[in-house]
């Protein structure tokens, strides 16, 4: 039997005192979609902020593939192939956005090393970046610097440099959030199109969003997990209805 | 060195090295304790500055030599010490106060930026203290009452004046702690140093804090050019100097941290003392080589924490 | 911009070539600091202008080179063809121990770089014996290969020109590669760069060192041109200035450290020769620079232009 692509094993970390993470324990098999559902404060980017290696955790470990990843360092872990966005657009502002995606393509392979020649001297890395920008529809402002973008063009690109970092499990921290309805929907089917072969785990408030896109959701609440399940049940659920719709 | 000469009858060679080295180890202590007392004494302002408003504040050194120096005049003028110790920290308090209102509240929160106007605002003081005060070596005068040697058990003999500092920055430093520690203010500035959100959200009047702290942290520097001219020389580029020493307490202590400043005080002062005493050629790396290790070791310093 | 920027480039060269036909020993002379000094500036940027890192020890590197580069040729009589190389490595070998510095950011890094700074200047000061103390050390002779020497401050002009032309055609491959790219990334946002698989700790050390080799470099031109070199080289008002020289004439160019250095050193002569205060002016300066002109010559024009454009919609 094959490992499961992510395994979260009694994962803790604190602040001061506060468990923002109390205890999770999770796995995600290869090639799922999974989404975290939970009020604010539940933990739930401190929970990827550890799995993803930019944070450490106080207790637990984090496992890729059945690799043990907890004390490697966040690169390494992009290296072995975890990618994620941010809630919060963290993009290359002071670049374009062909560079932006350049920096993502070369990230994980040796060739950011280089000191001799241009990244005008790989044509290749110009063909892909285009490509993926192509990909989000955003091919036709490759050579705009990043700070002529509109929030939701941010997003997009957002998600564009995950996807470009080549990962096998994609971490995605409310990939609409803040976007109007429209954009919103645009967005998710950028990512329900995404092949199967990549794993997801991504954070939503928008119930419709995460319902429609996932295949386990897994409630969490202060800290841990309450319910998992199919969308079906845990809609059903009256405990998740009062904790989650209660707060929102 | 005292205990030198002639061997005193019936001890050896050997005996007499160590009875040397001994002496010399008891008045190095007193040495790099003193001048602790000076460093804290700068180097709280500093600390505190940073803690509670995050500003780097380059001028520091040069508020020291500019206090010293206002202070060592109005000694020539009024025979006073302790009007001179005044006179300097309120130089400083009008003079750090034109500064901060008028640039550094400019810059915002840019380190970049406040290192730069900062420095050159240390170039200007710098520079008009040395066409005013001229660039030979003074030394503030102190009151025949401290001024005089004092003998110490085992036949030491040291200036009483060292030991008039270490007690009064020992004074200052308790006046201080409880400050930071015991009042509404202190409250604040810690809070502050951990995190600046919670400063505004306690509904106390930020820029006026802002101000009384800053004013206490000038009064602090240009007290400190006047106790410290005192047994230390006033000369163009002792800003510089004295600023680095300040610098490197701060580091080892933590930056905004009032018991780091404490701890980091005695080491950089202890450290430098013996440094000069047993590698004079060497001491800046004696001082300096430790700090860099640990900080390799601990950014932070040892009492700072993550900002 | 480009060919305007290339045509800027060619016409700076041909004044650069043709100068010493018309400019006298003295005028020679300012203009050759001007470049050495330009140099200490862009490896300042490097770090500044390209990751945004704000370090305050690059005189150490200027100066560790130079007392290198100084001592070997005139207390062991090494020939420059050692004795030069040596002082880059010496200056390297420094920035490789400094470099770790990079493990800190922000403020912290700002103070930790000063008081490294500080421990040169402080041996190089106080280690008399070897360093000669503050006299530091003389009669340092213009450098020569073989029989191949140079014999005027003319020539010795031309040479610094090549190095400096060189190394601005080497830095602007460097900052276009990948590698520069992803220094420009770390700067925009390094928590990104990270979660993209950079070790950006890794690439800010190599940027460190990078720039502590420009630096040395430029502490070997100076020591061959000042002929001597004290503890004053290693002082941190050098460090400063350097990056003031960055700022002023516009960060993250390689045009800007040199329009910088131009700036700072011919006020300073031309100030210091009428006005005894010129401390005093510097200091204004760096107070000017960071109020207003944040951004150096380069931004500025810009502003003045756009407000002026703004002025004429309106």
């Amino acid at each position: 039997m094959t490992p499961p692509a992510i395994e979260v094993g009694a994962l803790t970390k604190e602040f001061g005192g506060l468990r923002a993470v109390d205890g999770i324990s999770l796995s995600v098999a290869t090639g799922e979609r999974r989404v975290l559902i939970g009020p604010n404060g539940a933990g739930k980017t401190t929970l990827f902020h550890c799995i993803t290696g930019t944070l450490s955790p106080s207790a637990g470990r984090v496992a890729l593939f059945g690799r043990d990843v907890t004390a490697l360092a966040e690169s390494r872990r992009t290296a072995l192939g975890m990618g994620r966005t941010f809630q919060i657009s963290n993009v290359f502002a002071n670049l374009s956005l062909a560079e932006n995606l350049v920096l993502a393509l070369i990230g994980t392979g040796r060739r950011k090393w280089i000191m001799h020649r241009p990244v005008g001297a790989y044509p290749d890395l110009r063909r892909r970046a285009l490509e993926g920008l192509e990909h989000v529809g955003l091919r036709q402002r490759a050579d705009e610097s990043v700070k002529h973008l509109s929030y939701g063009e941010r997003r997009q690109l957002e998600l564009a440099l995950a996807l470009n970092s080549n990962p096998k499990v994609l971490f995605l921290d409310e990939p609409c959030a803040g976007l109007s309805p429209g954009e919103r929907q645009r967005i998710s089917k950028m990512i329900g199109a995404l092949p199967r072969d990549i794993t997801l785990v991504m954070i939503e408030h928008d119930m419709d969003v995460a319902l429609g896109l996932a295949d386990r959701v897994t409630v969490l609440h202060r800290g841990r997990i309450i319910l998992e399940g199919s969308p079906a049940e845990v809609q059903a659920n009256p405990e998740v209805r009062d904790v989650y719709f209660g707060h929102v | 060195m005292p205990g030198g000469g002639a061997l005193p009858p019936g001890t050896s060679f050997p005996q007499h090295l160590a009875l040397t080295m001994m002496t010399g180890a008891i008045l190095q202590a007193i040495n790099g304790v003193s001048l602790a007392a000076l460093l804290f004494l700068l180097a709280s302002g500093f600390t505190l500055t940073f803690g509670l408003m995050r500003v780097v504040n380059m001028a520091h050194g040069a508020y020291y030599l500019l206090g010293g120096y206002v202070g060592l005049s109005t000694v020539r003028a009024t025979g006073s010490f302790a009007l001179a110790i005044a006179a300097g920290g309120a130089a400083i308090v009008l003079l750090g106060y034109l500064v901060d209102r008028f640039l550094i509240r400019r810059t915002g929160e840019n380190h970049l930026a406040q290192v730069l106007l900062t420095v050159g605002v240390a170039f200007v003081i710098g520079d008009i203290a040395l066409k005013i005060w001229g660039g030979d070596s003074l030394k503030v005068h102190v009151p025949e009452l401290l001024r005089g040697p004092m003998e110490l058990p085992g036949g030491l003999v040291y200036p009483a004046y060292r030991f008039v500092l270490i007690f009064f920055s020992i004074v200052v430093g308790v006046l201080l702690w409880v400050l930071y520690r015991k009042t509404q203010i202190g409250a604040v500035v810690r809070a502050g140093v951990d995190d600046r959100e919670q400063v505004s959200a306690t509904g106390i009047n930020v820029d006026r804090l802002f101000v009384i702290v800053s004013a206490l942290a000038s009064f602090l520097a240009g007290m400190s050019g006047v106790v410290g001219g005192a047994f230390l020389m006033l000369y163009p580029g002792a800003e510089w100097e004295i600023l680095v020493y300040a610098l490197v307490v701060v580091i080892v202590g933590g930056l905004g941290s009032l018991e780091g400043a404490m701890i980091g005080a005695l080491i950089v002062g202890l450290l430098d003392a013996y440094g000069r005493w047993l590698l004079p050629e060497f001491s800046y790396f004696v001082l300096f080589a430790p700090m860099a290790l640990l900080l390799l070791v601990r950014p932070r310093g040892l009492f700072g924490k993550d900002i | 911009m480009g060919r305007v920027g290339i045509g800027l480039a060619l016409a700076a060269f041909a004044v650069a070539l043709t100068l010493p036909q018309f400019a006298g020993p003295f005028w020679m002379g300012l203009v050759t600091q001007m470049l050495i000094f330009g140099l200490l500036a862009l490896s300042v940027d490097l770090l500044l202008g390209q990751t945004g890192l704000f370090s305050l020890c690059h005189a150490s590197f200027f100066a560790v080179a130079a007392y290198t580069t100084a001592i070997l040729q005139v207390r062991y009589a090494v020939p420059t063809l050692l004795a030069a190389p040596a002082g880059l490595v010496a200056g390297t070998l420094l920035a490789l121990g400094f470099g770790l510095a990079v493990r800190t950011r922000g403020v912290y890094f700002i103070l930790i770089t000063i008081a490294l700074g500080y421990i040169v200047w402080g041996v190089l000061h106080r280690w008399s014996s070897f360093t000669g103390g503050d006299n530091g050390v003389t009669n340092v002779p213009f450098p020569a290969v073989g029989e191949l020497r140079i014999g005027s401050h003319t020539e010795y002009y031309y040479f610094v020109l090549a190095v400096v032309i060189a190394c601005a055609l080497v830095y602007r491959v460097l900052i276009a590669s990948p590698f520069g790219l992803s220094l420009r990334g770390i700067k925009a946002s390094e928590t990104r760069t990270r979660s993209l698989g950079y070790r950006t700790g890794l690439h800010l050390y190599a940027a460190f060192v990078l720039s502590g080799l420009l630096a040395s470099l430029a502490g070997v031109l100076y020591v061959y041109y000042n002929r001597f070199v004290n503890p004053v080289s290693a002082s941190f008002p050098i460090s400063v200035e350097a990056t003031l020289m960055a700022i002023i004439g516009g960060s993250g160019t390689i045009a800007g450290p040199f329009i910088g250095s131009g700036i700072i050193l011919g006020l300073r002569n031309w100030v210091s020769s009428f006005f005894e205060l010129y401390a005093t002016v510097m200091g204004v300066v760096f107070i000017a620079t960071v109020l207003w002109a944040p951004d150096g010559i380069v931004g500025l024009v810009n502003r003045l232009r756009a407000a002026r454009a703004r002025r004429k919609a309106l």
